[in-house]
C-alpha cells in the first residue's frame, strides 16, 4: 500500500515535471517546506539558516518558507513517512549519501527537467565544478551542492603562546602535533588535543581522511574488500594510540569535545569545519581561535575527507517548484554562502566571494580561520560510502575496533584491526 | 488461619450442579471467555503478535523503510550477532548492572524501611518522602543533572574531591568506572520506589505477632530476623524479580543521555545494544534476533526465579 502510494506520488511528479517547465516567477502567494538538518542542531547552523530564510522571504514576499528541522540520519525515513502521509515536501537539505535513494524513491526532481538550460548555466557559473558534479546522477542534477565541510585543526592561540609554541606555525604533521602536545601537557592542565574521529555521529568520515592521508583506505577502490587492517591504516591508528597513551588526547563525547574547546580548556581540536560558528562564539572575548589544515603523516599529502549535503527539490506543483528553485538559488548565491561560511563554517562553493569585500572579503581578514578549509578544497577526497545493506554495521564494527585499538588496554593494534576486518568482511554484500 | 479454611469448605459443597437448558448452559460456558476476550485481544495484539513478528524478522534483513524489501537470510543475523565482541561485552555488562542494582534496589530499601519503621510518624513520613523524590524526577532530567554533578572539570562532586586534594574522577568517561556510575544512578532512582513497597509490606505485618515475640523476650534483631524478614520475603522476592528482569532496562535513559554505551562499549547493555541495532543502524533483523535471544534468556531466568520464589517465600495465611 505504502509502496504503491509512493510510486504513485513519484509517477505523478515525473509526468508533471517532464512535460512542462515552471513559470518565470512566483506571482501568487505560496508556502513551501524546507527540510533542513542545520535547523535541527541547536548550536550549529539553526540561527544562520533561519536568517537566510528570513532574508529570502523579505526579498520574495509571495513565498513563505516553512523550515522543518530533521537530524541528518533521519532524513530518508522522515521523508518517506511524510510522503506517505501526504505532507508537502518541497525542498530538502539532503546528505550526499542519501541522494541516490532520494532520486529513486522520494521523488527528487532533476533541475534540468524543470529549469531552462540558460537559467541553470547562469546560476552554476562561479560554483565549484567538483561540488556540482557530486549532485549529479546519470548526468542530471538531482541535488544542488549546498554545504561542504572538511576536517580542520582548530587551535587556541593563547594556549600556544602560554606554553611557548608559535601560533603562527601550528603543527603541520602528526609528529609536530605530538611534540606540541607533550609541551602543553608538561606545563599546563589543558587537554592538548580533542578529535572528532570517534563517536556515534562521526562514524568513519573523519577516520577515512586520517587513513587516506597516510596513503591507506578503509575499503578498496571497487568497494569489495575492507582494507583497514592494511599497514598504512594500522600505522595511522598506532599513531592515534601513541597520542592517547601519552595523555595528549582523550576519549571524549562530542559535547564534551565541543564544550572543552569553546571554553578554552582544550588546545587543539580536529573536527569538521561545520562547528566553526559554535567555536567562534565560545572564543569571543575569551581566547584567540585559529585553524590549520589537517595534520600530515611526514611528507605524505594530506587527504581531507569531505562531508556535505545537496539541495534536492521534491515539489510537484509548478508554482511551488519555482518558489523552491528561487530559494535554492538564494541559498547558493554569493549572499547565501557569505552567511553559510561566516556563521556556520561550511565552505563557500563560490570561492570568488572570499576576495570580494562586498561579501566575505572583510570577514576573512578578521577570521583567518577559513583559509585552511579553503586550501583543502583543492585536494578533497570524497567520502567513500560503505556498501550493502549492512553498511552501518560494518562502519560501526570497524570504528568500535579502531576506538578500542586507540584507547583500549591491548597494545596490539594490528591484531584488533585484523580480527575486525575479517569480521566486517563477512558482512559485505 | 485455620478458621479461614474452615470457612471455605462448606461453601464449596453448597455449589452443586443443577440441570440447565442447553442455550443457557452454552452461554454459561461461554461467559468467562467473553469476559476474558478484551484482555486476550489486548495480549494478542500488543504482545503475542509483535513477538511472533519479531521472531520472523529475526531471520530477515530489512532496513525499516516500507519500500525496501525484506530478504530472508536464515540464521545469518544470529551468526553475525554472536560474532560481535560487543554483544558479549553487552551481555557481561548486563550481568554487572543486575549485580550492582540488587543491593541498591533491594538491600538498601529494606534497611531503610526497617529502620524508619520505628521513627515517630512525622519524621518517618518526611524521611520517606525525601527518599521518594528521585522516583518522580523524569529520567532524562535526572541524567542531565547528574551529568553536571559528575563533570570532571566543573561538577560539584569533583570540585569537592579537588578541595580534599583528590584528583578529579572521570565518572562517565573512565571505562572502569562509568558502568558503576550508571548503575548507581539507576539504583538511586529506584530506592524510593522499593522503599515504599517494602515499608507498606512492613506496616502490613500483624502487630500482634511482634507483640507476642516481644513478650517472649525477643530482641529487636531477633524480631527482624525471625518475624519481619520471613513475612517480607514475598515482597522481597517480587523486588528481586523485578530488578533482575527489568533492571537493565531502567538504565536505558541514563546510558542514552550520559554515555551512549561508551567509553569503549563499557556501559552498553543488551537492551541498549538492541536499540542501537534497530534504531541506530536501522537493522531490524539484528535487533529482532537479539530481542529473541534476550526473550529466551530472560524467559529461562524468570522461570528459575519463579521456582525460587515458590521455594523461599513464606506467606502469613
Amino acid at each position: 500500500m505504502k509502496t504503491s502510494l509512493i510510486a504513485l506520488a513519484f509517477a505523478t511528479s515525473a509526468t508533471m515535471t517532464s512535460a512542462q517547465t515552471i513559470p518565470e516567477s512566483v506571482t501568487e502567494p505560496v508556502t513551501i517546506t524546507f527540510y533542513n538538518y542545520n535547523l535541527a542542531s541547536a548550536g550549529n547552523g539553526a540561527d544562520a539558516t533561519n536568517k537566510m530564510i528570513a532574508e529570502f522571504e523579505a526579498a520574495n514576499p509571495n513565498v513563505t518558507v516553512k523550515g522543518v528541522p530533521v537530524p541528518p540520519q533521519d532524513i530518508a525515513t522522515r521523508l518517506q513517512a511524510d510522503l506517505v502521509a501526504g505532507q508537502p515536501i518541497d525542498l530538502v537539505q539532503m546528505p550526499f549519501a542519501a541522494l541516490g535513494f532520494a532520486a529513486e524513491n522520494l521523488g527528487a526532481v532533476a533541475l534540468e527537467d524543470i529549469v531552462s538550460e540558460a537559467e541553470l548555466a547562469g546560476h552554476f557559473e562561479g560554483m565549484v565544478p567538483n561540488g556540482l558534479e557530486l549532485g549529479k546522477l546519470d548526468g542530471k542534477t538531482y541535488g544542488l551542492a549546498y554545504t561542504f565541510s572538511t576536517p580542520v585543526l582548530f587551535y587556541n592561540a593563547d594556549i600556544f603562546r602560554e606554553v611557548g609554541l608559535d601560533p603562527e606555525n601550528p603543527p603541520a604533521t602528526w609528529e609536530a602535533l605530538k611534540a606540541a602536545g607533550d609541551q602543553i601537557k608538561a606545563t599546563t592542565d589543558y587537554l592538548p588535543l580533542a578529535t572528532g574521529i570517534y563517536g556515534p555521529t562521526a562514524l568513519d568520515w573523519l577516520m577515512q581522511g586520517v587513513i587516506a592521508s597516510n596513503g591507506g583506505a578503509v575499503i578498496n577502490a571497487d568497494r569489495t574488500k575492507m582494507t583497514f587492517a592494511e599497514p598504512e591504516a594500522i600505522e595511522a591508528v598506532e599513531m592515534l594510540r601513541s597520542l592517547a597513551q601519552a595523555g595528549i588526547t582523550r576519549n571524549l563525547g562530542i559535547t564534551a569535545q565541543m564544550e572543552g574547546m569553546a571554553a578554552g580548556n582544550t588546545a587543539m581540536y580536529l573536527q569538521t569545519s561545520a562547528i566553526q560558528g559554535y567555536l567562534v562564539k565560545g572564543a569571543e572575548d575569551n581566547f584567540e581561535l585559529r585553524a590549520a589544515a589537517m595534520p600530515a603523516f611526514g611528507d605524505k599529502p594530506v587527504k581531507p575527507s569531505n562531508s556535505g549535503s545537496a539541495l534536492s527539490l521534491h515539489s510537484t506543483d509548478p508554482a511551488k517548484q519555482r518558489a523552491a528553485w528561487e530559494l535554492m538559488k538564494f541559498l547558493t548565491s554569493k549572499r547565501g554562502y557569505t552567511i553559510i561560511t561566516s556563521e556556520i563554517g561550511y565552505l563557500p562553493l563560490r570561492p570568488e566571494i572570499v576576495e570580494d569585500p562586498e561579501y566575505l572579503g572583510e570577514w576573512v581578514k578578521d577570521h583567518p580561520l577559513l583559509q585552511p578549509n579553503l586550501a583543502q578544497l583543492k585536494n578533497l577526497a570524497p567520502y567513500v560510502p560503505l556498501p550493502g545493506p549492512n553498511y552501518l554495521q560494518i562502519g560501526i564494527s570497524m570504528m568500535d575496533a579502531m576506538e578500542m585499538a586507540t584507547f583500549g588496554e591491548d597494545d596490539d593494534v594490528k591484531a584488533t584491526l585484523t580480527e575486525a576486518q575479517e569480521r566486517t568482511q563477512r558482512l559485505m554484500p | 488461619m485455620t478458621d479461614l479454611s474452615a470457612d471455605t469448605a462448606p461453601r464449596r459443597s453448597a455449589r452443586t450442579p443443577r440441570p440447565l437448558a442447553p442455550a443457557k448452559r452454552f452461554l454459561r460456558i461461554l461467559r468467562p471467555y467473553l469476559y476474558l476476550a478484551p484482555a486476550i485481544a489486548c495480549f494478542v495484539v500488543w504482545i503475542y503478535e509483535p513477538l511472533a513478528q519479531a521472531f520472523v524478522l529475526s531471520f530477515q534483513q530489512w532496513n525499516l523503510l516500507p519500500t525496501s524489501p525484506k530478504t530472508w537470510v536464515g540464521l545469518d543475523n544470529y551468526r553475525n550477532i554472536f560474532d560481535l565482541p560487543k554483544f558479549w561485552q553487552a551481555l557481561g555488562n548486563t550481568w554487572y548492572y543486575l549485580m550492582g542494582l540488587l543491593p541498591l534496589a533491594v538491600g538498601l530499601p529494606l534497611v531503610i524501611a526497617l529502620f524508619t519503621q520505628d521513627l515517630p510518624a512525622r519524621s518517618r513520613n518526611l524521611y520517606r518522602a525525601l527518599i521518594f523524590v528521585p522516583m518522580i524526577v523524569p529520567p532524562v532530567v535526572a541524567a542531565a543533572v547528574w551529568r553536571w554533578l559528575l563533570d570532571p572539570n566543573h561538577g560539584i562532586l569533583n570540585l569537592g574531591l579537588q578541595g580534599l586534594g583528590i584528583e578529579p574522577v572521570e565518572f562517565l568517561s573512565d571505562p572502569s568506572i562509568a558502568l558503576w556510575t550508571i548503575t548507581f544512578i539507576t539504583g538511586w532512582k529506584l530506592v524510593g520506589f522499593a522503599t515504599l513497597i517494602l515499608a507498606a509490606a512492613n506496616a502490613a505485618i500483624d502487630e500482634s505477632l511482634i507483640e507476642a515475640a516481644r513478650l517472649d523476650g525477643a530482641t529487636k534483631w531477633e524480631i527482624i530476623r525471625d518475624i519481619r524478614l520471613p513475612l517480607l520475603s514475598p515482597t522481597l522476592m517480587l523486588l528481586v524479580l523485578m530488578v533482575v528482569l527489568l533492571g537493565a532496562q531502567w538504565s536505558f535513559s541514563y546510558i542514552h543521555v550520559l554515555t551512549e554505551g561508551g567509553p569503549l562499549g563499557s556501559t552498553t547493555n543488551i537492551y541498549y545494544l538492541l536499540w542501537q541495532f534497530g534504531f541506530g543502524s536501522l537493522s531490524v533483523g539484528w535487533s529482532s534476533a537479539s530481542a529473541v535471544i534476550l526473550f529466551v534468556g530472560f524467559g529461562l531466568l524468570a522461570a528459575a526465579l519463579f521456582a525460587l520464589k515458590a521455594k523461599v517465600t513464606f506467606y502469613d495465611d
